[in-house]
């Protein structure tokens, strides 16, 4: 049979970064082919090509036995290649069947009237919804729609372009358990009747369930193609990750007194709807606190509202050490009160890009008169600190103290991060998603760091949207629904149980 | 693979299909090729000058001699170089230290008025003794810079209103204010619209032949922030704040009290420039001392890349520039206009080499 | 009491003109993602061009007009140059650009011997005896053919943005660049067609203010109108209706203050003069208060360039 996709010998550089090797892929019609590989394997990128985004420095593409050149997105599009991308390329306060319309390829009755093209497309969205066993507004907002359904608006819109080769690129990263099955359930359906369905994801599970094919790759090479239900879970990760990792070691820990305290925590939306309602919990010295759920159900305006960079509408955030309870904490405040953050947006809230690796580590001390008063700072010291840091949390990739923080990599970045934060041995730690977009090892050096400051006294909040990681690590888990505090779980944790918290109050 | 964000070297490129041209953004630019760009299109503006000027009726062969040799060796020319870079450092500064902090101040005329305001209403009203008196104009001045910025600075924090249009707006009210005074209460009694001239010991004195006193402070403002924008806690503190706001607030800077702070610093700066119009070129306030100084200021400031002593150099040269354009004016009749637009080309080469830096070219095959 | 209603009506419309246009061309360019603060600059260039037009080769009004509109797209070629391809600072791109306009609008009026010349223009349109019926004659039918080609204008704006394949591109380009591009729109050439449609209308705007309003050219005669234009699209959400809205206010505003001096008010002249920027500031703080709790309505990209986004 010809290939319905097949890519060879793909390379492509970013500024001397080789992102892909000499990269190959394969893939069918009417199958479910997994494109599986850690963060910075080099999928996406592929994928990208695939799409016509990037253009390959060197390599052939083949769709269905045609050599191929792709000038474009649009080109891909006329060519049946649809792509639903991570982050979504739909505008937001646009209506679906203007998403739909701004992406319909070229075609006949494009001169018509603005009004009969708008109907053609209802129709035709209309149409390969029950297709996917749907029902849509074609005039809904896209802002006012769910992930999964914005999810769903986008497979449509490649649908309805003429998409016989489609992409999705880590599409149930976003979703709970239940519409990530239900997802799958449409794509089979799309595979049965002829079309090719390429899965990027880094989850074994996924691959495992739903995969006929999975290609593997690693930094940038594909290493392995094979028939999933063939090979062991243990012989994927080594595929993927290469060796294997130690474990982190399992102690019982012992909990003091209570150092953070949530109090009917409330914060409204721009709609005034609330993204979170009246939460209260406690975190106790030596324990890890987990707050899972599914994206989008309020755990990341909690995480913002106790680093103090979003103001709660009402509630307190109490720190037992100092005593002081706040209702509308400062980072400033809350930071002189002992807490640190790991925030998820790295660039948005911990690292100044464009700033040195000095200066992002030594602000800190800095704030805290360590290095001089207000005229005068002792520059010296700082440089030789950060490098004693940079060392101590094994820092990569820094060739000199005055490189721009934003030249790290993601992992780096996070340790130098953590280095600054746990700089002054913080009674309080906030980490949001702190290994998201890490590859196996820096996850591994960020979990053990977390855990050394809890087992050293300190009170650790970690909120994310990766269940696995939350029950890894937390000695006891809340689970965020609707912008409430749905249940708490203390250990041995049931993955079905807690799974279960995070959907039955949306 | 989407590695999160990396707003300091923005991911970024356009591509379109094979064997084009693709643009990628470099991970790290060098020194030397910063100051290659930034040479080579002031090399492109001044070519694009000089062509226009010859059109324009300017041999070309006297080209050189006008700029360089008579403006820069003749002794008279140097002196009126020397007078006219200080207010152009000091608005330079003031750009400079208003857009560290993310503070688009446009303001700048409009603060520079308030400074020669201040300074006048202390000359009119013989405040203190004569041995005190510019100091108390120098004083008199920076409070009142500082209080006309407090506006547009108060509206942005504390009502989030954009400062790119507050600011503008209000140079227009302060020329009107400047107008009411000098057609009304303080009208010269020779009939004019201008203020009395400012006795002996109300004028900056030449500190040195050929040097004055405007300039010295000019050089001791640069100088002075240098120093704090290099080595002071409040220096790192903008460096964050001009980087990431978010990720300064994060991090506990204060931000709101060092925004605010420095937009009254930066009022004050470009007020000292009006006084230094007003007490060493005018010697009374006139109707239209300030102008063309507010977009010098914001260009001096964009071109020294927001660094305090790059910005007393910058200054330095666009003097020298306007001084030429003056030259120019009387000898071939080409009007002042042109030094305006000779400075807005230079600086869309400068703007545009920008791109050149950051990103990278190459041919995909 | 009538007539100072009257004739306050009657001189509105011709001072709202350059604000609307001036403030659609805006919403345009905005609408497309591009901050633009040019308006001050390419108004001066519309006016020189198309008083120079009229002086020098006697067109007839409405063809200076044209003039200043293309002169005005021209020049705005420089500033789409860049900040879509060299990625430039918007504002300080902006800036320049009205810098730039300011000399050589300056410039050429010197050169060419247009400066302060005064001229005929573009007078009203010749209603005959409509124009003398009492209160309705001079306010309704008192005008010049532009003023009531503005809503005409208006509307087709409206109705390109909204309801047409361009202007959904156009709007996507301006919301999320990087979904407009995924989808096959050229995120450049929809920002550079923005951009010179909307600084064609600004031009416009220009030459009205010499050709139709002043009927001389004179040095910086646009006195700060295109910088309320720029706050007026801030005011009015990016919505052409709501710009027109805000101009027939300022423009009232600004027709108010003769009409009190001629009925007998006194006072102070040059503090009077402020009342326009005045007016804008608080219409500015208004806005900012008001909606403090409401969603945005800006341009999802406003004032971002946009490069592909490819990994560094």
């Amino acid at each position: 049979m010809t290939p319905a996709l097949a890519l060879d010998a793909i390379d492509k550089s970013f500024d001397g970064f080789r992102a892909l090797d000499q990269a190959r892929f394969v893939a069918n019609a009417g199958e479910i082919h997994a494109l599986l590989g850690e963060n910075g394997a080099g999928k996406s990128t592929l994928m990208n090509v695939a799409c016509g985004l990037y253009t390959p420095d060197s390599g052939t593409m083949r769709l269905f036995g045609a050599p191929t050149r792709l000038s474009g997105p649009r080109d891909a599009a006329a060519h049946g290649i649809g792509m639903v991308h991570q982050h979504f390329k739909l505008v937001r306060p646009f209506s679906i069947l203007e998403n739909v319309l701004l992406s319909r390829p070229p075609a006949a009755g494009d001169g018509a009237p603005y009004s009969r093209q708008a109907r053609s497309v209802a129709q035709a969205i209309a149409a390969k919804a029950e297709l996917l066993g749907a029902k849509v507004d074609p005039r809904a907002r896209v802002d006012s729609l769910s992930i999964a359904e914005q999810q769903r608006v986008e497979v449509i819109k490649a649908l309805v372009a003429g998409a016989r080769i489609l992409i999705l690129d880590e599409p149930t990263a976003v979703l709970t358990d239940q519409e990530a099955e239900r997802l799958l359930q449409t794509l089979r359906r799309l595979a049965r009747d002829g079309a090719t369905i390429v899965l990027v994801t880094h989850k074994l599970a996924d691959v495992k369930r739903f995969a006929d094919t999975v290609t593997i790759m690693r930094g940038g090479k594909t290493v392995a193609e094979l028939d999933p239900s063939q090979a062991s879970i243990e012989e994927l990760t080594r595929l993927t990750v290469g060796d294997a990792l130690p474990a982190l070691p399992n102690e019982q820990p012992h909990f003091g007194r209570r150092r953070l305290e949530a109090l009917d925590l409330t914060v409204r939306r721009a709609d005034g709807a609330p993204a979170v309602d009246r939460v209260s919990f406690f975190v106790r010295a030596g324990e890890i606190y987990g707050l899972a759920g599914v994206s989008g159900n309020g755990q990341s305006e909690l995480a913002e509202l106790l680093m103090g960079v979003r103001t709660p509408d009402s509630g307190l955030i109490q720190f037992e050490d100092s005593g002081e309870a706040f209702s509308a904490p400062r980072p400033a405040a809350l930071r002189s009160d002992g807490a640190a953050f790991i925030p998820a947006d790295r660039y948005r809230f911990a690292l100044a890009g464009a700033l040195s690796v000095t200066d992002n580590f030594a602000i800190a001390g800095l704030r805290r008169g360590r290095y001089g008063g207000w005229a005068w700072t002792n520059i010296g010291r700082m440089r030789a600190e950060t490098k004693e840091a940079i060392r101590a949390f094994d820092v990569q990739g820094v060739r000199s103290l005055a490189q721009k923080a934003a030249l790290l990599s993601g992992g780096n970045a996070q340790k130098l991060v953590i280095a600054r934060e746990f700089s002054d041995a913080p009674g309080v730690v906030v980490a949001q998603s702190p290994s998201r977009g890490l590859d196996a090892r820096a996850t591994a050096a960020v979990h053990a760091r977390l855990k050394a400051a809890a087992d050293r006294g300190a009170a650790v909040l970690l909120v994310s949207d990766d269940l696995d990681e939350v029950l890894k690590l937390s000695n006891r888990v809340g689970v965020m629904a609707s912008g409430r505090l749905a249940a708490e779980f203390e250990q041995p944790f049931d993955r079905q149980e807690v799974g279960r918290a995070m959907v039955t109050h949306g | 693979m989407a590695e999160a964000s990396s707003p300091g070297a923005p991911p970024a490129g356009a591509s379109r299909g094979f064997g084009r041209l693709t643009i990628e953004v470099r991970r790290s630019v060098s020194p030397q090729l910063r100051i290659g760009a930034l040479a080579g299109a002031i090399a492109i503006g001044l070519t694009i000058s000089a062509i226009a000027l010859v059109l324009a009726g300017v041999p070309a062969s006297d080209l050189a001699q006008e700029f360089i040799v008579a403006t820069l060796f003749d002794p008279t020319n140097l002196k009126a170089v020397f007078v006219q870079a200080a207010p152009l450092v000091l608005v330079g500064l003031s750009a400079a230290m208003a857009f560290r902090v993310r503070f688009w101040n446009l303001g700048i005329e409009g603060q520079m008025i308030f400074g020669g305001v201040g300074a006048t209403a202390v000359s009119l009203a013989h405040a203190g003794p004569d041995s005190t008196r510019l100091v108390a104009m120098f004083v008199a001045a920076m409070l009142a810079g500082a209080a006309w910025a407090a506006i547009p600075a108060a509206l942005k924090l504390l009502m989030n209103v954009n400062e790119i249009i507050s600011t503008l707006l209000l140079n227009y009210v302060a020329s009107d204010i400047l107008l009411h005074l000098l057609y009304g209460v303080w009208k010269d009694q020779d009939g004019f619209p201008h203020s009395l001239k400012y006795s002996a010991s109300e004028l900056i004195p030449d500190i040195l032949p050929g040097a004055n006193g405007g300039l010295v402070i000019a050089a001791a403002a640069a100088a002075l922030l240098v120093v704090v924008t290099a080595r002071s806690r409040a220096g790192v503190y903008m460096r964050f704040v001009s980087a990431s706001p978010s990720v300064a607030e994060a991090l506990g800077v204060p931000v709101r009290p060092l925004v605010f702070s420095t937009v009254l610093l930066s009022g004050a700066l470009a007020a000292v420039a009006g006084f230094v119009v007003a007490s060493s070129q005018e010697g009374r306030l006139t109707q239209s001392f300030y102008q063309g100084y507010g977009v010098s200021g914001v260009l001096i400031g964009f071109l020294a890349r927001n660094n305090p002593f790059a910005a007393a150099i910058v200054g330095v040269l666009m003097a020298t520039l306007v001084i030429a354009g003056q030259n120019l004016q009387v000898f071939y009749g080409i009007p002042q206009s042109m030094v305006q637009l000779i400075q807005a080309v230079i600086v869309m080469c400068v703007a545009a080499s920008d791109f050149l830096t950051v990103h990278r070219l190459h041919w995909a095959r | 009491m009538l007539q100072f209603l009257v004739t306050w009506l009657a001189t509105t419309p011709s001072l709202a003109v350059p604000y609307a246009l001036g403030a659609v061309g805006l919403i345009l360019s905005e609408r497309a993602g591009v901050l633009n603060l040019t308006a001050e600059g390419l108004m001066l260039i519309g006016a020189v061009s198309a008083a120079g037009a009229v002086l020098s080769f006697h067109a007839p009004p409405l063809l200076g007009m044209a003039v200043g509109m293309a002169a005005a797209a021209f020049v705005s070629l420089l500033f789409a140059a860049l900040v879509i391809t060299f990625r430039a600072n918007q504002v300080i791109a902006g800036l320049v650009t009205v810098f730039f306009c300011q000399g050589l609008s300056s410039l050429l009026g010197a050169q060419f011997g247009w400066t302060s010349k005064a001229f005929s223009g573009l007078g009203p349109v010749p209603f005959g005896p409509l124009a003398t019926i009492p209160v309705l004659g001079p306010i309704v039918f008192g005008q010049d053919l532009v003023a009531y080609l503005v809503v005409p204008i208006l509307f087709v704006v409206s109705v390109v943005l909204g309801r047409t394949r361009a202007g959904l591109n156009l709007r996507a380009v301006g919301e999320n660049p990087e979904a407009a591009d995924a989808a096959g729109v050229s995120v450049p050439i929809t920002r550079f067609l923005a951009v010179i449609a909307g600084s064609a209308l600004i031009g416009l705007a220009g030459a009205y203010i010499s050709v139709a309003s002043v009927k001389i050219w004179i040095d910086d005669m646009t006195a700060g109108r295109g910088w309320i234009a720029v706050a007026l699209v801030i005011f009015a959400r990016w919505n052409p209706w709501r710009a027109l809205f805000g101009a027939v206010l300022f423009g009232a505003i600004q027709a108010i203050i003769p009409k009190l001096a001629a009925a007998g008010v006194m006072l102070p002249q040059y503090l009077v003069l402020t009342t326009p920027y005045l007016a804008t500031l608080a219409v500015m703080i208004w806005v900012s208060i008001a909606r403090r709790h409401a969603p945005g309505d800006e341009p999802g990209a406003l004032g971002r360039p946009y490069v592909r986004e490819e990994r560094v």
